[in-house]
């Protein structure tokens, strides 16, 4: 178990330099930063000064270089944006796409486990059909139009709920702004976990249902039957016990993505999280905040999959973690 | 052929085909768009991407059953005067081929990366690091990155005929982990079960094994990713075209018309934002239907056990 | 657990009481495009920072509704020599820090105007500005310069007492302008305005509160200011429609007859000064060379058309680059969509079957930019010139401009100084490195008599004879069809019925909170 950690730990640092390393090489693509942060009438000559002087001129490796050696530190760069430390930046914004993520996953696993395994238990039945259907509506539609539509419905014609940013937050521990636990912070939450849900749900149910679907014809099903067990112990502890497995696996990978996912999301609803915080870092070629964005999300998926294979054998004995011999 | 059909015809699959009438009419609507869509220039009353046929002074028509509406164009016009139901046609046809293309290349990509890594035990941390690498490198930054690169290496000139390979090439990289992550997530499972310790005692390849033997046995969740996946790849485009990186301008897919909906929702032309919908709906709908039915299908020991 | 519910529950109590009853009539909840980059006003020439500045500083004159220049911390002023005018500074004036507005405050702020990167090109005329005595400061110009008074309007008085010495977080002068990191300008302000920043939170929120100290008594009764950025325009005026803002800007076309027809709201449109043209590259396309395609390509552009159907009307169809009220601005000069003479003269050129070129365009940068471009693809294929059009986001696109990377490329601009010379020198001055000029020229179209005559202009101090002489230029790249002019982005605000939106904006688009009055 402590060197299954430990090489996780060593994957994950090396997984942070490449990204960081194809990150940099690529970084001039996406723009000139100084361009973002002159008015228009500033020459060409001085915009090279600026240039220079803020070491972009450098040769490659002298920049990725620079890089590392701060990094160490722990100082990823500055924003040329927000002119403060990256890692300032992130930090603040984290919150508020976590607690987004974190909600959209609640709402995610609150639904997709019961309609999953009911569609699963009568699969020819027309509600199990309805629930299929309805549910890939929300896939079909591009993230954005579905959070427009959702403002438009319950802000602009009903006028329940909030149309945009995060409302009223709570500071926790000195340095989480949680909108969790003001009636405000909640109602703002409502409509971007549902936009951002609705793209994960078809695919949970569909997984749990068809996992779930297996798992019933299966021997021991068949023997639990057989031994004359009441069918809600059946489906709920015999049958649904053992799709977990897969659904963690596949499941805790996508939760992972959504964090990826949330980019369009909190555009559109002006969520202040870390997802608008990148596609502006792009707009304006705020190269430093966006490569340590990705940086920090390389880092999420290492944690995340370690996550699901450490579940995945907790949960069943017989696969072996590498490394626990 | 006609032996092949009468094959078909007798076999276990067309008689569930036939027996299902939801799979049934999913695939004649599934059979209806496609045709449509791949003879746009036969049906569609005008060609959206001449555009000595437009007229900007035509913009924004309701559809012809409306006041104010065009007998021209039967579901009105969008914002460049481009009538919605041919643009709709030639750009489902886009969004078809963007989707199974990317859908392809993932699958490809990801069933082998997924079978490797989950099998060879000394590939597996390397492999399912680079997906992490590949993972955190959104669609958004790829299509930066390769539109960049291709632009460099072919041009602006020849932007509009490469743009729609080019967005299978970035959605088909970009998302290529999620179906390595599924495919191996089954072969680990697969790999303790005795028929595939029994095809190792006799002495198979380690390629037969893979091939033959646990592939099979993985499809049903790369299946059921690959319904949904279709309809992701769509949305990427879609996305990509909101952010100002998917198809050109002049040659719109369904997803950049759904796209320029999103300005039109308070705007009061509805038909710019809901016909497209509406049509991308239905197209994933079916395609997701028919996969769940498939899917049924092909797990044996649902039907025949 | 017990605990942790009845402890939520006192908190949403809590927040409950505290939302029914902060009800406060002249708080303004503002929503825009963007927020300011930073609270030091010399950081970025841009409209964004001028916006603000406008709340938090007063300029010593400000232009009014009309477009002519109002007195603010200039009570008045006078030439006193070709080379000197005189501005006398109203007397009382606090700045935030409580410190009083004096000669040495100007003094200081064009000493720092002429060290920012953004502001030392428009300063550039000046030389320095001379304290008289304690309430009177002269501008002093190399050489007779016509737009003193203009540039007066970019003169917002920073208070050096505040900005001097040395900061303890960096180890710098306050004073001193960095773009990018932290400095203490770009974190705390002292100007005379109306408004005090209170709370900010970059890309969240900033928050203004009223100086109280304030010397203009004739103004709005807005006691606080919550700016929000909403980038997406939608989310923008859905935020309006559903009430939780007070006013927006920008508003897009496509929803104007929207916030138009709602109840509660209203919407004031100006015709704006920012030009969008489409440049045709004579060095990478030989046959732009020739007048006589560009002229086709001119007469084949609808310019009616797009600003009527593309713009919703939001656009004045133009055929040159002043609008109206510039002295440059040429009143014979019409949008001559005829798509006949355009055929003709394509036939006179010898291109009666067409060609193919390439075309680039941003994408987030102009109003509808995307779409004009594509338009324009449009129309040009029914002149057989069949344009390869690629549109990307700005942060891309200026790179690929300057690269000139396809033979017709967009540009949009603002003349800053309020005066038809400044789109010559930028836009259609042959390019050249050395001296600046025509650095935004991508069509690399050059005429020496353009030149000849935007330079005799700038030393003209007499209004007339510069009038006559920048209206000529005009006709010459109307007649020569140097560029294709598309239309002046117009400006929009909308607003809650119950405020004065109508009197506090401007062709400038800076709009004057201080004045907001809500009933």
């Amino acid at each position: 178990m402590f060197a299954f950690t430990v090489r996780r730990v060593a994957q994950a640092v090396l997984v942070m330099l490449i990204i960081s390393l194809i990150g940099f090489s690529i970084k001039h693509n996406f723009g000139d930063p100084v361009r973002e942060l002159v008015g228009e009438r500033v020459t060409p000559q001085e915009r090279q000064q600026i240039r220079d002087q803020l070491g972009l001129n450098d040769p490659f490796m002298v920049q990725y270089g620079r890089f590392l050696k701060s990094a160490v530190h722990g100082d990823l760069g500055r924003s040329f944006f927000f002119k403060k430390p990256v890692t300032e930046v992130i930090l603040a914004k984290a919150p508020a796409t976590l607690e987004l993520v974190f909600c959209a996953s609640l709402i995610v696993i609150l639904l997709s486990v019961p309609l999953g395994i009911y569609s699963a238990i009568h699969p020819r039945r027309l509600l199990s059909r309805l629930i299929m259907g309805v549910s890939i509506v929300g896939v079909s539609m591009p993230v954005f139009l579905t959070a427009i539509l959702l403002i438009y419905i319950f802000s602009v014609e009903l006028g329940w709920l909030p149309s945009f940013g995060r409302g009223e937050t709570v500071q926790l521990f000195g340095f989480w702004d949680s909108g969790l636990l003001t009636r405000d912070g909640l109602r703002h939450l409502l409509m971007p976990s549902v936009a951002l849900s609705s793209i994960m749900l078809p695919l949970f149910i569909r997984l749990i249902r068809s996992e779930m679907m297996e798992v019933l014809e299966t021997e021991y099903v068949k023997f639990a039957w057989a031994k004359g067990l009441r069918p809600r112990r059946v489906w709920y502890v015999h049958a649904f016990k053992n799709t977990l497995l897969p659904v963690i696996t596949v499941g805790g990978v996508q939760l992972g993505i959504m964090v990826a996912f949330t980019i369009l999301t909190e555009t559109v609803f002006q969520w202040q999280g870390m997802g608008s915080m990148f596609i502006e870092s792009v707009e304006r070629a705020d190269t430093a905040l966006m490569v340590s964005y990705i940086v920090v999300v390389g880092f999420i998926f290492v944690v995340v999959n370690t996550l699901v294979d450490l579940i995945y054998g907790l949960v069943n004995p017989t696969v072996r973690i590498a490394g626990r011999k | 052929m006609i032996n092949f059909l009468r094959r078909l015809r007798s076999s276990d699959f067309s008689y569930y085909f036939f027996r299902d009438p939801i799979a049934l009419v999913s695939f004649a609507v599934l059979l209806v768009l496609v045709v449509a869509a791949f003879s746009a220039p036969l049906i569609a009353p005008h060609n959206p991407y001449d555009p000595t046929t437009i007229d900007i002074m035509d913009s924004e028509l309701p559809p012809a059953w409306a006041a104010e509406g065009s007998r021209n164009f039967l579901l009105g016009t969008d914002d460049m005067g481009r009538g919605m139901f041919s643009t709709m046609l030639y750009g489902m046809r886009i969004s078809i081929i963007i989707g199974l293309g990317a859908v392809l290349l993932q699958a490809m990509i990801g069933i082998v990366v997924g079978l490797l890594s989950g099998y060879i035990k000394r590939l597996d941390s390397i492999l399912m690091r680079i997906a992490d690498v590949q993972l955190s490198f959104s669609t958004y930054m790829i299509a930066i990155f390769i539109g960049a690169t291709f632009q460099m290496v072919f041009g602006v000139a020849n932007y509009e005929k490469i743009a729609a390979p080019l967005l299978i090439l970035i959605i088909g990289l970009a998302e290529w982990p999620q179906y390595a992550r599924t495919v191996r997530a089954s072969v680990l499972a697969e790999r303790q079960k005795e028929y595939i310790e029994a095809a190792r005692v006799i002495g198979l390849s380690k390629v037969r094994i893979m091939w033959r033997h646990i592939l099979p046995n993985t499809l049903s969740p790369v299946l059921v990713i690959s319904t949904v996946q279709v309809a992701n790849a769509i949305m990427s485009e879609a996305a990509l075209s909101f952010l100002g990186l998917g198809m050109p301008q002049n040659k719109p897919s369904l997803g950049s018309l759904i796209t320029s909906g999103f300005e039109y929702i308070f705007s009061g032309s509805w038909w710019i934002t809901i016909f497209p919908g509406i049509l991308l709906v239905t197209l994933i709908l079916v395609i997701n239907l028919l996969g769940d039915w498939v899917r049924d299908y092909l797990n044996p020991k649902l039907y025949k056990g | 657990m017990k605990r942790m519910i009845v402890r939520l529950s006192l908190v949403l109590a809590v927040t409950l009481v505290a939302w029914g009853t902060s009800v406060n009539a002249a708080t303004l909840k503002l929503a825009m495009d963007a927020d300011p980059v930073s609270l030091d006003p010399h950081v970025q020439l841009s409209a964004g920072m001028l916006q603000y500045a406008h709340m938090v500083f007063d300029p010593l004159v400000r232009w009014s509704k009309d477009g002519g220049l109002e007195p603010r911390l200039a009570e008045k002023w006078e030439q006193i020599n070709p080379t000197t005018t005189r501005f006398y500074l109203r007397k009382g004036v606090k700045f935030h820090s409580g410190n009083e507005l004096s000669a040495d405050d100007v003094v200081f702020t064009l000493a720092r105007l002429k060290k920012s990167e953004d502001y030392k090109g428009l300063f550039e005329y000046f030389t320095e500005a001379k304290a008289v005595d304690s309430h009177t400061v002269d501008l002093i110009t190399r050489e007779p310069y016509g737009l003193v008074l203009a540039m007066a309007t970019y003169i917002f008085p920073l208070d050096h007492k505040f900005y001097s010495g040395k900061d303890e977080q960096n180890g710098k002068m306050k004073d001193v302008i960095i773009k990018t990191d932290y400095s203490f300008a770009n974190f705390n302000e002292s100007g005379t305005g109306p408004f005090k920043v209170t709370g900010r939170e970059q890309g969240v929120k900033t928050t203004f509160v009223r100086f109280g100290d304030y010397w203009d008594p004739n103004t709005g009764n807005v006691s606080e200011i919550i700016l929000t950025p909403i980038s997406e325009p939608p989310t923008r005026v859905a935020a309006l429609l559903s009430g939780d803002v007070d006013f927006i800007m920008p508003v897009p076309p496509t929803d104007l007859e929207r916030v138009k027809k709602t109840d509660g709201l209203q919407l004031v449109t100006m015709s704006g000064s920012r030009i969008i043209t489409f440049q045709l590259n004579q060095k990478r396309r030989p046959e732009f060379a020739n007048a006589k395609v560009r002229q086709a390509m001119a007469y084949a552009y609808n310019n009616v058309g797009v600003a009527k159907k593309i713009m919703k009307g939001f656009a004045t169809p133009a055929a040159q680059n002043s609008p109206r009220g510039y002295q440059g601005h040429n009143a014979a000069l019409q949008p001559r969509y005829d798509l006949a003479r355009a055929k003709e003269l394509m036939k006179e050129a010898g291109y009666e079957k067409g060609f193919s070129c390439t075309m680039i365009a941003p994408n987030n940068r102009y109003v509808n930019d995307a779409k004009i471009a594509q338009a324009f693809v449009t129309m040009m294929s029914k002149i057989k010139i069949k344009v390869t059009l690629k549109t990307m986001p700005k942060a891309q696109y200026w790179d690929q401009y300057d690269a000139q990377v396809a033979d017709i490329q967009m540009i949009g601009w603002h003349s800053d100084t309020e005066d038809s010379a400044n789109f010559f020198e930028y836009l259609n001055m042959c390019p050249d490195k050395e001296t600046g000029r025509g650095q935004y020229n991508s069509g690399n179209y050059c005429n020496p008599e353009v030149d000849r005559l935007t330079l005799a202009a700038n030393g003209e101090t007499d209004n007339a004879k510069r009038s006559v002489m920048l209206r000529s230029i005009e006709q010459i790249l109307f007649d020569d069809a140097a560029f294709i002019p598309l239309h002046w982005q117009n400006l929009s605000w909308a607003s809650k019925k119950n405020m004065n939106t109508e009197e506090i904006i401007n062709v400038m688009n800076f709009p004057y909170f201080g004045d907001l009055n809500i009933q």
